[in-house]
C-alpha cells in the first residue's frame, strides 16, 4: 500500500508515518515548503518514504504527489488561531486535498475528524458514549475548532458519497503523548488563573502512537477489496481500553514532570456559572459578548461532562487493540527515546 | 424597506476571507442592504459564507453573480492586486464599489478607477474605517471646537509584530499577497496612515517628504518592516509637520495619533481606545497643567473599565467599518456624495506615492 499522509510532522502525523511505515508500506508525507522533515529522518532512513512540498493553503502540485498512492489519510488541521485562520487551514485546505484527490484519481479516503463535533448537552451525564451519540446538528455558533471541524465533516462525507469513493471517518479522543500530557480535559486557563475542572469523569484520552496504529489500520482496510465495503462510510471512534479519572490520571503525571498550578472547581459548579454568564450574554448583550471557551456551557459539556466512553467498533472493524497501556505510555512519552525510529526499527 | 422608508440595497461580496467577516456582519443586519450573492474561487468558503451570514445565493464567478445577483452595491474584499479588475467589472456594469484598502498599488491606478466609475455614473469607494472610529471622530471635534488651536503637527505611530511566528504575515510557506505590493507588508497600513494624516492635517499639501523605509529583519519575504518618515507641507492655518512611524521591533502594539496645535495637543490609540486633550484649563496658567493630569487622569482609568466592556462586547478597533458601511450606503440611498470622496482616495494613494518616491529617490 501506497499512503499519501497530510500533517505528517506534526504531533499524530510523525507517529502514522512510523506506523505505516513499520507495517510495511510506502508513505508520501505532505511537508510545508518550508518545514523541516527532520521528525521523520528514523523513517526516511528505510527508503519508503518520500515527500511531496506543498501547501493546503495551495493546490500546486498536490495532485502529482498523490498520484500513485492507494489512499489519503488527512491529519492536517489547524488548531489555534481566529475563525479565519482555523477556517482557511482545516476547511479550505481540506476542499483543496479532496481536489487534488479527484484529479489523481485516488478514491480512497481515511478522513480525521474529532470528537468536538459531538452535542454533548444531548444526553444525560453517565450514559454510554459510542458512534451513535448525537453529532451537532447547527455548527453556527460553537465555538471555532468545532464549527469548522464541522464543516470539514461534511467535505469528507461528500466526498465519500461520490461514486466509486470510499471514505472511513476516524474520530480519535483527546490524544496525548509526549509534550502534550497535560490536556484540555483535565481544565483550562481562565484569564490568569488555571483551573482543574472535575477529578471523577473519565476523559475519552488516547496515547498518540495508539491513535496512529488506528489510523494505519483503517488506511489497511479502506484499500483491502475485502473490507472496502465494510468500512465505508464509517464512523469510528478512538478511546484507549484504559482510562483513568482526570485525579488518578493528572496524579500519574504530575509524578513524571512539571504541571501548571491549579485551582480545583467542581464540574457543577462551573456548569452552573457558566450557564448564569450565557444567560446574563443572552439575554443582556444579545449573545455578542465574547466569553473565554472554558466559560461556555457547551465547552464545559465537551470537555468535562462524564460518560462511559465505548472503543468496541474500531476493535471490530480495524482489529484494532490499544498497543500501550496508560504506563507504557507515560514512559515512553518523559523517555529519551526517538519513538519513530523505534517503531520504524519493528519492520527491519 | 429600510426603517428610513427607503428600499433597501442589493449587495454582493466579492471575497469570503477574514475581512470579510466585518463586511458581512454589517450587510446582516443593516435594514439598508439586502445580502443578495457572496462571491469566492472556493466553493466551500462562499457557500459556508452564505449560511453563515444568511446570504441569499453564493458564486464562484463574478460574472456569473452579476447577471443573476443584480447587485447595486459590490463589496471587493479580494487581495489588493485583484480590485482593479474586479473593481472595473461591476463599475462597467453600473453598480457601486465599496473596496478594502489599498485599493490601488499607485494613485495613477487609482484615478484610473476612479475615471471608470464617473465614466459609469457610480461611485468608487475605497474604505478609510479607522476616519469613523468613536476616538477620531471625538478627537476631530476637539480640533473643530478650537481646543487644542492651530493644527500645527500630526504623528502617526503603529506597532505591530508582523514578523512573530503565527504572524498571517510571516508564513514563508505561503508568501501573503501583500509582500507584492510596492510598500510590501507595509502597504496593508499605509492607506490608514495617509487618509487619517489627511484628514487630520486639515488637508495639508507636503511640500517636503523624508522616507526611510527598512528591511530590519532582513531576508526575501519581506520588502520593507519599518517605515519612518517626515512631512513638512502647509495647511490653511500655517506650516504643518507630519510623522509617520511603522515598527515590528517595539512594543506594546499600538495605533496612536497625536494632534498637536497652537493652544494644546490631543491623543488617542486605536487600538487601546482613549481621548487625552491638554488645553488650557480653568486655573489660568499655574494650575491648567495639574488640571489637564487630573482630568486626563481620570479620564484614562474610566477608559480601562470602558475598553475591558468594550473588548467583550467585540467592539473592537475596526468598529467604525461600520459607521462608514452606514453612512456610504445611506448616501447611495438616498444619491448624495458618500462620506469617502474621490479626491480622499486619490489624495491618500498620492501620499502613498510621495512616501515611496522619496525612499526611491535617497
Amino acid at each position: 500500500m501506497k499512503v499519501f499522509i497530510t500533517g505528517s510532522t506534526g504531533f499524530v502525523g510523525r507517529h502514522v508515518v512510523a506506523e505505516a511505515i513499520a507495517r510495511g508500506h510506502e508513505v508520501v508525507a505532505m511537508v510545508r515548503p518550508a518545514s523541516s522533515p527532520k521528525a521523520l529522518a528514523a523513517a526516511e532512513q528505510t527508503g519508503r518514504l518520500s515527500y511531496c512540498r506543498g501547501d493546503l493553503a495551495s493546490r500546486a502540485g498536490l495532485a502529482e504527489g498523490i498520484a500513485g498512492c492507494d489512499v489519503v489519510l488527512h491529519l492536517a488541521a489547524v488548531k489555534g488561531g481566529d475563525f479565519f485562520s482555523r477556517f482557511a487551514g482545516t476547511v479550505l485546505g481540506t476542499e483543496n486535498l479532496l481536489l487534488a484527490t479527484r484529479e489523481a484519481g485516488v478514491k480512497n479516503l481515511v478522513a480525521v475528524s474529532t470528537f468536538s463535533v459531538y452535542d454533548y448537552g444531548a444526553r444525560k451525564a453517565g450514559t454510554e458514549f459510542d458512534e451513535t451519540f448525537p453529532v451537532i446538528s447547527d455548527p453556527r455558533g460553537r465555538d471555532e475548532y468545532a464549527e469548522t471541524k464541522l464543516y470539514q465533516d461534511e467535505l469528507y462525507e461528500a466526498f465519500g458519497a461520490e461514486d466509486g469513493n470510499a471514505m472511513i471517518m476516524i474520530r480519535p479522543g483527546m490524544i496525548y503523548g509526549r509534550d502534550q500530557l497535560w490536556h484540555p480535559l483535565l481544565g483550562g486557563e481562565f484569564g490568569p488563573i488555571n483551573l482543574r475542572i472535575g477529578a471523577k469523569a473519565r476523559p475519552p484520552i488516547t496515547y498518540v502512537e495508539n491513535t496512529a496504529d488506528a489510523l494505519a489500520l483503517a488506511a489497511e482496510a479502506i484499500v483491502d477489496p475485502a473490507r472496502r465495503s465494510q468500512v465505508d462510510g464509517q464512523v469510528v471512534n478512538i478511546v484507549d481500553d484504559e482510562l483513568p479519572t482526570q485525579a488518578e490520571y493528572a496524579k500519574r503525571v504530575q509524578a513524571l514532570e512539571e504541571t501548571p498550578s491549579s485551582i480545583f472547581v467542581p464540574r457543577p459548579l462551573m456548569r452552573a456559572a457558566a450557564s448564569a454568564v450565557d444567560a446574563v450574554n443572552k439575554q443582556f448583550f444579545d449573545g455578542r459578548a465574547k466569553v473565554p471557551s472554558i466559560g461556555m456551557p457547551d465547552q464545559i459539556d465537551a470537555r468535562f461532562k462524564p460518560f462511559v466512553y465505548r472503543n468496541d467498533k474500531a476493535k471490530r472493524l480495524l482489529g484494532w487493540t490499544p498497543r500501550h497501556d496508560l504506563t507504557a505510555a507515560l514512559q515512553r512519552s518523559v523517555s529519551g527515546v526517538d519513538l519513530v525510529s523505534d517503531v520504524v526499527q519493528r519492520s527491519t | 424597506m429600510t426603517s428610513s422608508g427607503l428600499p433597501a440595497l442589493r449587495s454582493a461580496v466579492i471575497g469570503a476571507g477574514a475581512i470579510s467577516l466585518q463586511h458581512l456582519d454589517f450587510l446582516r443586519s443593516s435594514s439598508r442592504s439586502r445580502l443578495v450573492g457572496i462571491c469566492d474561487l472556493s466553493p466551500v468558503s462562499s457557500g459556508i459564507a452564505a449560511r453563515r451570514f444568511d446570504a441569499e445565493d453564493s458564486f464562484t464567478d463574478v460574472a456569473t453573480m452579476l447577471e443573476q445577483a443584480r447587485p447595486d452595491v459590490v463589496h471587493v474584499l479580494t487581495p489588493p492586486n485583484t480590485h482593479g479588475f474586479l473593481a472595473t467589472m461591476c463599475l462597467e456594469r453600473g453598480v457601486h464599489v465599496i473596496c478594502e484598502k489599498p485599493m490601488s498599488p499607485t494613485s495613477s491606478e487609482a484615478a484610473e478607477l476612479l475615471a471608470v466609475a464617473a465614466k459609469h455614473g457610480v461611485h468608487l469607494v475605497e474604505n478609510h474605517n479607522y476616519r469613523f472610529n468613536d476616538e477620531i471622530l471625538e478627537l476631530q471635534k476637539v480640533v473643530a471646537a478650537g481646543t487644542i488651536g492651530d493644527v500645527h503637527e500630526v504623528d502617526i505611530r503603529m506597532a505591530l509584530p508582523i514578523r512573530d511566528e503565527g504572524s498571517r504575515f510571516a508564513d514563508e510557506n505561503l508568501p501573503n499577497p501583500i509582500h507584492d505590493m510596492p510598500a510590501g507588508v507595509i502597504h496593508d497600513f499605509i492607506t490608514h496612515f495617509a487618509y487619517l494624516m489627511n484628514t487630520l492635517s486639515g488637508e495639508a499639501t507636503y511640500e517636503r517628504v523624508a522616507a526611510v523605509w527598512s528591511n530590519h529583519g532582513g531576508g526575501d519575504l519581506f520588502r520593507f518592516d519599518d517605515l519612518d518618515a517626515l512631512l513638512v507641507g502647509h495647511n490653511a492655518t500655517g506650516p504643518f509637520h507630519g510623522r509617520l512611524r511603522f515598527s515590528c521591533s517595539t512594543k506594546p502594539d499600538l495605533f496612536s495619533v497625536v494632534v498637536r496645535g497652537s493652544g494644546g495637543q490631543a491623543a488617542t490609540d486605536l487600538f487601546h481606545p482613549f481621548l487625552e486633550v491638554v488645553g488650557p484649563r480653568p486655573g489660568g496658567e499655574q494650575l491648567t497643567p495639574i488640571v489637564n493630569h487630573i482630568v486626563n487622569g481620570t479620564k484614562l482609568a474610566r477608559s480601562g473599565f470602558k475598553n475591558f466592556g468594550q473588548k467583550l462586547l467585540q467592539h473592537g478597533p475596526y468598529h467604525g467599518l461600520a459607521k462608514f458601511l452606514d453612512d456610504t450606503y445611506a448616501a447611495f440611498q438616498n444619491g448624495q456624495a458618500p462620506p469617502v470622496s474621490p479626491a480622499q482616495i486619490l489624495a491618500a494613494a498620492q501620499l502613498v506615492d510621495q512616501l515611496l518616491e522619496a525612499e526611491a529617490s535617497r
